[in-house]
């Protein structure tokens, strides 16, 4: 039955994994093509909606572009001026106005209008259109992402949550998915800027090289300009942020920690400081308003210069007749069209710049493949298994230089209770990590009815051994939601029955709403006993073969505790149990007990023998008494 | 809206600078609108030279062109002053409420935190205080912009064709209630995005947080299943704001080209007929702009007027409590205190509850004596504890200080003199060191490994590379449940106070540790008041006396071996736990060895 197979048989633990790589160990490059390509994986299945969006957004440049043409060309040109040709480019419209004139029977002017109105509506209609089509496609193809970054997430190992903060993943999973938003959202709006930036520019280039080649020598004043106040402002809103984290935190700590505060006189102190950041923060915001407001005036100030030259420049033109009053109309229509990209480029490339950083971790998260290890060809287990276990020679450590494990081996009967003591540190809580599969383990092995557990799929040992941790976890839901765990199979009937068994009914047919009562905040409206009842409840519902329990220390009313010992009895029948303990009556009632120290088995027997024997136990035991 | 005119107050230390500011952006205006007529007689400037080659003196293209630049640069010197002036006071306001904000919450005490939570009073400090600095920046520009652009270009708009004024200028209300209309759909859209992100931000903490559970209970697919469906809320939710966002953004426009159409149309047919020029006609269409724009912005603005408004009755409520305990020393009391206690029929209930937390109590702790308190979670210790330091607002003549109504000693010797440590042990996000000498962070280093000794921290702190420096919570070291507690003792024990009272601070640390602490306090502590709660017989029977409280009542009072020879609860109590523990353990084993 025995299969050996590489991992249990390996010499040493498990490769030992850098954690503090998962904090962002980013390239900082500002553009990086390959994570983008990456990205618009999860945008190909919106593919179709994202052309369409493309087509639109040339179609309303083009309208947004032709209805100036239409008012400078046709309007100032033909209507007023009376010039049915020139030489400037009218995109056909003032040929279109003397079709629709003729069509239509109306004047010159109507006609225009009418064009000008189906021009506006065509805008209107295909700029909406544009913009829905592209933000679904990125809003559905990011939701995507999400989900697969939440999913592989929930796979990794404890190994894993152990030493990478929660706060770390959920920021990649909320700020980080948010901020490629913000990138997609921004390079979609800078296309819908540059295709009528370019209609313009190529129109205005047929109307004068010229003046047109003037005009574009302000756009690096301006691309001048944007690069060194987003370079200044980068750094002043860093300081900001910081200065305004600061404060938040600041503020957060004195609240939480205001009766110690109090009770150590440290009010004004603690104004003092909380005064100077604020003091820098206001420096920091007053900095960067001067730096927005420096720049916004800048750029409206150099387009109006703009407006002087074609004045000036067109007055020259018109004289030699190189142009007409509606083609300088039409520049200074225009002049605002070349700015808006430059300016809105440089937005992006803080966006970009974010974004970039964000997706790096975002990936970086995905490719984090670590694993607990699965077996290649697993054993299947039989429906109902009797439940022995047994550790043979098992080795451990969190680091290899610092072994927790050494060479334990307890061979544990099907339906016996075995308790395991010991001082802090000794390896209590690793010896049920390795067997509920949290951890993989180097050398040794261990045996769950004679299966090697390495060539068991870990689920299938999880489902078979019902864990209680110390801090087992309350979800927010109901109570029966807690009880049940997402299993259909858990029924009202099994919940309640679960729970009278344990001793929990009481407390829960107490609450308002009974087994539908919501709990907020990770059962905040329970008290630390009825929470370990609902975990009781929760694994008798879930009925496995074996149960691994790691006994509450936390004080809890005598009482309660009563009514716990009682329920954790009645959840051990019929049921091979492994148990840290810390009640002299939980271990007393235990078949045999193990004493841990310093990770090696010091003793195994019942009570009674290990009383006898005088040794590590025989102290733990007595420390109580000593001067009763 | 009424409650706007609360911020007057902490508008007042500006008004000058909100008057220049009003004054400057007048000027700029004015300025502005000139460039623009100064485009449009260029305009005409053209036309006349290309119709019939000529230029009306003082009127050639050079000088109208000088005029533009000139006048452009007369704009860019005001606008900067101006928007610089008015957009700073937003941030001066936020950092005077701020301001406020703290020292307001320093002087609140239980009551007030309980009807507030911290992170209600957070929200109101970033949302709500960032909130009225958005209003007040953008707010007073959009302000002037809203009074002096229709004023100016509607005077401008007459001047020049009043036949084209009147069809342009009844639209814009229609405009203005449609972005208002907009803007309020766009604040309850935003609402259900924040809310839909908020959602997805607990589901996200709650399932890692309990991913030990979620995975050993195979729970793993089931939970992804459920992330889907908040995910896709907030999805949908986003999408609906953007369907929204996009709505308007697409009608704006319109409305203002229905405008141009008009002034095409109707202006053209005016040109054609001689009564205006081609400039005029353009001076329409930039004035159109400068119309529209405070328009658009309208919108918003009264959303932010609602929301600011809100914020402010908010902030208010904060800034408008009162004290809980009311700080009236006699001026007769002693400068040091003893540490005699005398409790005469002291009874309390928590304002806004009708239940008695403490029922009738008498008792006298002697100056100097060690003194135990015992009882169910709820029997009232923690509240008895408070009015020590006065944490709970005392009724008059109920607790005797040396003799003195402890009502008539200054709040601050009550809290310098008695050292508490609380029952929750807080620690800042901050070195040991500073954690430890809080109340005084320029004591010697000796003295702080002492206290760190006598708490049986001293060992653990050794370990760390970085000793005393190392830094605890989120951004340092993460404590155990014993060693943070252990630490909190050490902050009580450095200040060597007349009084100590000591919260339950040992039910995480295990036996031997507790016997090492008990025996150090005791050395510490001699001759001096040391009031203790805890569970434990092994703590309680060290003291000089214990009491044991029952409902908020004085159940059994005497020495351990009176109340075991009593055989009532205290006996009870010492039997279970003489037979039902063994061991004490820390929270976590494995982890605390590897302080990373």
């Amino acid at each position: 039955m025995n299969t050996s197979n590489t991992l249990s048989s390996a010499d040493s633990n498990p490769p030992q994994r850098d954690h503090s790589m998962f904090d962002a160990e980013l390239s900082g490059a500002v553009l990086n093509m390959q994570l983008l390509g990456r990205l618009m994986g999860w945008l190909r299945p919106y593919s179709l909606s994202l052309f369409i969006s493309a087509i639109l957004v040339l179609l309303a440049s083009c309208a947004v572009v032709i209805m100036e043409v239409v008012i400078s060309r046709v309007l100032v040109d033909y209507i007023i001026g009376g010039e049915a040709s020139s030489i400037m480019p009218d995109l056909g419209m003032i040929e279109f106005t003397i079709m629709v004139q003729e069509w239509f029977g109306i004047e010159p002017i109507y006609a225009a209008g009418l064009i000008f109105g189906i021009l506006m509506i065509l805008y209107a209609v295909t700029g909406h259109v544009h913009r829905l089509t592209l933000i679904s496609s990125i809003v559905r193809g990011l939701r995507d992402l999400r989900q697969d970054l939440f999913s592989h997430m929930e796979m990794r190992p404890s190994s894993f949550f152990d030493r990478v903060p929660v706060g770390r993943i959920m920021t990649r999973v909320t700020n980080d998915i948010e901020a490629l938003y913000e990138m997609l959202r921004g390079m979609g709006g800078l296309i819908g800027e540059f295709v009528p930036f370019l209609v313009a520019l190529t129109i205005m280039l047929f109307t004068s090289v010229k003046l047109t080649l003037i005009l574009l020598l302000l756009v690096p004043v301006v691309g001048i300009a944007t690069f060194f106040f987003r370079r200044a402002s980068r750094e002043v809103f860093r300081l900001v942020r910081n200065t305004v984290s600061a404060l938040n935190q600041n503020l957060q700590e004195n609240l939480s920690g205001m009766q110690v505060v109090q009770l150590s006189q440290r009010e004004e102190k603690n104004l003092a400081i909380y005064t100077e950041i604020n003091k820098r923060n206001r420096r920091y915001e007053y900095k960067s308003i001067n730096l927005a407001t420096f720049y916004g005036a800048f750029n409206d100030s150099l387009a109006s210069i703009g407006l002087g030259i074609i004045i000036w420049y067109g007055g020259g033109e018109i004289v030699q007749d190189t142009m007409t009053l509606g083609g300088v109309i039409l520049f200074t229509r225009f002049m605002n069209m070349l700015f808006t990209p430059v300016v809105m480029l440089g937005e992006q490339l803080n966006v970009l710049f974010r974004a970039m950083a964000s997706g790096e971790r975002i990936f970086q998260a995905l490719d984090w493949d670590e694993q607990i290890h699965e077996p290649e060809h697993p054993v299947k287990l039989p429906e109902k298994i009797a439940g022995k276990v047994e550790f043979r020679k098992v080795n451990f450590g969190y680091r290899p230089d610092q072994p927790i494990l050494k060479n334990v081996s307890v061979c544990i009967r099907a339906g016996e209770k075995l308790a395991i003591v010991g001082p802090t540190g000794s390896g209590k809580s690793t010896m049920i990590r390795l067997l509920g599969r949290v951890y993989d383990f180097g050398r040794g092995q261990i045996f769950l009815d004679d299966v090697d557990l390495n060539d068991l799929p870990s689920r299938e040992v999880r489902k078979r051994i019902g864990v209680v941790l110390q801090d087992f976890h309350i979800f927010s839901g109901t109570i029966h939601d807690n009880i049940a765990l997402g299993d259909p199979a858990v029924t009202r009937e099994r919940a309640i029955s679960a729970s009278k068994t344990v001793n929990a009914h009481g407390f829960i047919s107490e609450l308002p709403e009974g087994y539908d009562t919501e709990l907020v905040e990770r059962g905040a409206n329970l008290s630390q006993g009825q929470r370990q009842l609902l975990a009781f409840a929760r694994v008798l519902a879930a009925d496995p073969e074996i149960l691994v329990l790691d006994e509450a220390t936390a004080s809890i009313d005598t009482e309660t505790e009563l009514l716990i010992q009682d329920g954790l009895r009645k959840l051990m029948i019929g049921r091979t149990s492994i148990l840290i303990a810390h009640r002299l009556q939980t271990i007393q009632e235990a078949d045999r007990i193990l004493v841990l120290r310093d990770g090696v088995v010091e003793e195994l027997g019942t009570h009674a023998e290990l009383l006898a024997n005088k040794g590590l136990y025989h102290t733990l035991h007595e420390s109580q008494f000593q001067d009763a | 809206m009424k409650s706007l005119l609360r911020l007057i107050p902490f508008l007042h230390p500006y008004r000058y600078k909100v008057l220049t500011g009003f004054i400057g952006f007048f000027v700029a205006r004015l300025f502005e609108a000139t460039a623009f007529l100064l485009v449009a007689a260029g305009i005409d400037a053209i036309d006349l030279l290309g119709r019939t080659g000529e230029t009306v003196s003082g009127r050639s293209v050079g000088v109208i062109a000088l005029g533009i630049v000139l006048t452009v640069l007369g704009r860019f010197g005001v606008v900067i002053y101006a928007r610089i002036v008015l957009r700073r006071i937003g941030i001066a306001v936020a950092f005077d409420l701020r301001q406020k904000l703290y020292a307001s919450v320093q002087r609140q005490g239980s009551q007030f935190f309980g009807r507030i939570s911290v992170g209600d009073i957070m929200t109101r400090a970033i949302q709500d205080i960032s909130l009225i600095q958005r209003l007040l920046s953008f707010g007073l520009i959009l302000l002037v912009i809203m009074v002096y652009a229709p004023v100016i270009a509607v005077v401008v708009m007459f001047y020049k064709s009043a036949t084209l004024a009147w069809f342009i200028l009844p639209g814009l209300p229609i405009i203005f209630v449609y972005c208002w209309y907009m803007a309020q759909q766009l604040a309850v859209t935003s609402l259900a995005v924040q809310q839909r992100l908020s959602d997805l931000s607990s589901h996200t903490q709650e399932n890692l947080s309990g991913i030990r559970t979620v995975q050993a209970m195979v729970q793993e697919d089931n939970e992804i299943a459920r992330f889907l469906k908040t995910n896709s809320a907030y999805a949908d939710a986003f999408y609906a704001q953007a369907r929204i966002n996009s709505l308007m953004v697409a009608w704006m426009p319109l409305f203002a080209q229905v405008c141009q159409l008009a002034i095409l149309v109707v202006g053209g047919m005016q040109v054609m007929d001689g009564q205006i020029t081609i400039g005029d006609l353009f001076v329409f269409f930039y004035f159109l702009n400068m119309l529209l724009q405070p328009i658009r912005m309208a919108g918003f603005m009264v959303t932010l007027v609602q929301r600011a408004a809100v914020a402010t009755n908010r902030l208010y409520e904060i800034f408008d409590a009162e004290p809980e305990i009311p700080d009236c020393p006699s001026g007769e009391t002693p400068a040091e205190i003893r540490g005699k206690f005398e409790l005469r029929h002291l009874s309390y209930t928590y304002p806004g509850t009708d239940k008695p937390v403490l029922k009738d109590i008498s008792l006298t702790i002697e100056a100097g004596e060690s003194f135990a308190i015992v009882g169910r979670i709820g029997s009232g210790k923690s509240t008895l504890l408070k009015h020590f330091t006065r944490l709970v607002d005392t009724a008059p003549s109920q607790l005797y200080l040396d003799g003195y109504d402890v009502r008539d000693y200054p709040l601050s010797q009550l809290r310098i003199q008695i050292a508490q440590v609380l029952q929750d042990p807080f620690l800042f996000g901050e070195p040991l060191r500073n954690n430890i000498s809080y109340d005084n962070p320029d004591r010697e280093v000796e003295h702080i490994w002492d206290s760190a000794d006598a708490a049986a921290m001293r060992g653990t702190i050794e370990d760390f590379p970085q000793q005393l420096d190392t830094l605890v919570g989120e951004r340092g070291v993460t404590l155990s449940g014993g060693q943070k507690q252990r630490t909190a003792l050490a902050r009580g024990l450095i200040r060597n106070e007349p009084v100590l009272i000591l919260d339950d601070c040992f039910s995480s640390v295990d036996t031997e540790t507790e016997e090492h602490i008990l025996r150090r306090l005791k050395e510490m502590r001699r001759n001096k008041t040391t009031i203790i709660v805890s569970h434990r017989i092994s703590t309680l029977r060290h003291a000089d006396r214990i009491l044991v409280l029952e409902e908020g009542a004085v159940a059994e009072l005497g020495t351990h071996q009176e109340l075991v020879a009593l055989n009532g609860i205290y006996a009870e109590l010492e039997r279970l736990q003489t037979q039902g523990y063994i061991d004490h353990p820390d929270q976590s084993e494995e982890m605390e060895l590897d302080p990373v």
